[in-house]
């Protein structure tokens, strides 16, 4: 919505299914009480909104879902304060407001016709998820090639998405799924050890091939020489950062790196764009 | 440009005229504090002060605000907005603090997301400046391409000279405010005050005490984010207080919250915030990208000296002083800008 002088003013949705990714991290299905507005929404992946929780105020959360899947919205919360612990209170049919969608996405349009290589670290698959699930998408499947996703999480009950990663992704033409988690479990079968080690294992080339990463920021700086190492640029490589927010629409202040607001100017970055910025995130 | 002649005789007719036909803001003293307050008549107007302790910015992005009030029982949500700007007129204020709302209309006014509260407030008032008749130790407009005497971002702009105020007719909406008022705004005499106030001009840019220059300042802070300059003892000596944000006319940064008043109902505001506060831009997480004053204060004058040029081609100061008259532990932006130039000279 261009210039729009209303942007503080949040938009009244429904939560129309909860899931309970792990005991801290839920997924909320929303949907517009007004379809128009989800007719003008527009959102791409990558993107943001800021979910008002009256009463306690509002909180920016990433688009989990991707806008191929249909006329809704996911919002995966963790339980980390005041807002998001009311928010985890909150129960199917009931309603907060949303108002968005906020800054720059995924770049999409310059990643078709190559591999995408996902790595996500802990309940940081959601912010990347809207775009596997968008490249994974009937509509726009043919317009990229092979996608993995790797993810790792401290413990099995830590993985975020279980059914996308054990069921629905896997089924999909031309995909791999990595998942691990940091130290052994008797009843799990799969991987064991950190994502940057892990990374290294699977070995991917860096021919035709996007990494898009997003991680607690100690998982990201062990990754990045990784990819390094690989062989990957640093234009190759995309990924999304998080800000404290009030705004989102680049007037409030806090959000900046240097003069650039991640609200607005990003989220979204590529590790080329981030060396030519301060390294204050 | 047009230019009219009012007597200064006629100006408490004026403001009381003004108070009547708008919400007129202007300079008031609060026991010590002088402060830019809605009047109800020329009786309460101030007009004795170099500059406000308080710049008026808050008239158009004011301390604490509502955006709406909500009625909220968790499965029914209820939105009210207030009620629109009021017609008002901004009296009195100084050329620097005039210059700073500019600076901050391509903030609120973006390519993108407007803002109807500070949009509303700024198309519905008439801002008629006062040229300063002193240059306080502490003033240096002139540094930011501003001066005593400049009418920069004011519909109209007075200025005093003996009996009489000058008057530059600066914009459309100036010109309509002095036609409605006709009996008091004359042309009488405009060429000869015109003169004057070159004068008072050129006197008072020689008045200056602070020699601020700014030669090399935004070269060296494009390419040296880590400069070892932050380590020093203004850093250190910072109290994070918040003072010189609250006090500056440029500073727009903002809190959003909530504030239930019982009932289901509540009203979302948003208030003035500083990025002197840690708290400012910590993540609910645990992680905060400027964890100490050293981070705080380089992120405010690289704010003030590069980033807001940057952004917006605009000046981030204007030079009115007030940080460097307010701050309990003299931290001063003249020195370190100069101290700046100093380390890009010897670079």
């Amino acid at each position: 919505m261009p210039n729009n002088p209303t942007a503080l003013t949040p938009y009244p949705v429904t939560i129309t299914k909860i899931v309970d990714e792990t005991s801290d991290v839920k997924t909320f299905t929303v949907e517009f009480d007004d379809p128009e507005v989800m007719e003008n929404f527009g959102n791409k992946p990558g993107q943001v909104c800021m979910l008002s929780i009256f009463g306690e105020g509002e909180s920016t959360i990433s688009i989990t879902s991707a806008p191929t899947r249909g006329k809704f919205l996911e919002f995966t919360v963790k339980r980390v304060g005041r807002l998001t612990n009311v928010m985890h209170q909150m129960e199917v049919g009931q309603k907060f407001g949303v108002r968005g969608p906020y800054g720059n996405w995924f770049p999409y349009e310059i990643m078709k016709g190559k591999d995408l290589f996902f790595v996500g670290g802990g309940f940081a698959l959601a912010p990347i998820r809207s775009l596997i699930d968008y490249a994974l998408s009937d509509q726009y499947r043919s317009d990229y090639g092979k996608v993995e996703v790797l993810y790792g999480a401290r413990s099995v009950d830590d993985l975020c998405f279980k059914s996308d990663l054990a069921e629905r992704w896997p089924k999909l033409h031309n995909t791999a799924i990595y998942t691990t988690i940091d130290r052994p479990e008797e009843a799990w079968k799969g991987h064991v050890g950190f994502v940057p080690s892990y990374v290294e294992e699977v070995a991917p080339s860096p021919e035709n091939k996007f990494a898009i990463i997003a991680g607690p920021p100690i998982m990201i700086k062990f990754t990045l020489p990784v990819f390094a190492k690989l062989g990957f640029k640093d234009d190759q490589i995309i990924t999304t950062l998080e800000m404290r927010m009030k705004c989102c629409l680049g007037k409030c202040g806090r959000c900046n790196i240097g003069s650039k607001f991640v609200c607005v100017d990003g989220p979204v970055f590529s590790l080329a764009q981030l060396k030519g910025m301060p390294q204050e995130y | 440009m047009e230019a009219r002649v009012v007597n200064k005789g006629q100006l408490p007719e004026l403001l009381d005229k003004l108070a009547k036909d708008y919400d007129l803001i202007a300079p008031v003293q609060e026991e010590t504090v002088v402060l830019f307050r809605k009047i109800s008549g020329a009786a309460d107007a101030f007009l004795e002060y170099t500059n406000s302790d308080v710049s008026p910015k808050g008239c158009f992005l004011p301390q604490n605000e509502k955006t709406f009030n909500y009625t909220y029982t968790g499965d029914s949500i209820e939105i009210n907005k207030p009620e629109g700007a009021q017609k008002a007129v901004l009296f009195g204020a100084r050329p620097c603090d005039i210059k700073a709302i500019t600076t901050l209309d391509p903030v609120f006014e973006g390519e993108k997301f407007g803002d109807e509260y500070y949009s509303g407030k700024r198309e519905n008032t008439v801002i008629i400046g006062l040229s300063c008749t002193k240059v306080l130790s502490t003033c240096f407009c002139y540094a930011f391409e501003g001066g005593p005497c400049d009418g920069t971002g004011s519909d109209l702009l007075f200025t005093e000279i003996g009996d009489k105020y000058y008057v530059e007719v600066n914009t459309e909406k100036g010109k309509a405010l002095a036609d409605a008022y006709s009996q008091i705004f004359s042309s009488q005499g405009a060429e000869q005050l015109a003169k004057d106030k070159e004068e008072l001009a050129k006197k008072l840019a020689g008045e200056f005490v602070r020699k601020v220059d700014l030669t090399g300042v935004k070269e060296l802070l494009d390419n040296n984010f880590e400069l070892p300059y932050w380590n020093g003892d203004d850093q250190k000596k910072c109290l994070g207080c918040g003072t010189c944000t609250y006090v500056c006319p440029t500073c727009h940064c903002f809190d959003i919250f909530d504030y239930p008043t019982g009932d289901f109902t509540g009203a979302r505001l948003r208030c003035w915030d500083s990025c002197m506060y840690p708290e400012y831009t910590l993540m609910a997480g645990g992680h905060n990208p400027r964890p100490t004053r050293k981070e705080r204060v380089r992120n405010r004058f690289m704010h003030k000296l590069k980033y807001h040029l940057d952004r917006y081609n605009m000046v981030g100061c204007v030079g009115c002083g007030r940080c460097v008259r307010k701050c309990p532990v003299n931290i001063d932006i003249t020195k370190i800008i100069n101290d700046l130039k100093e380390v890009a000279q010897n670079a």
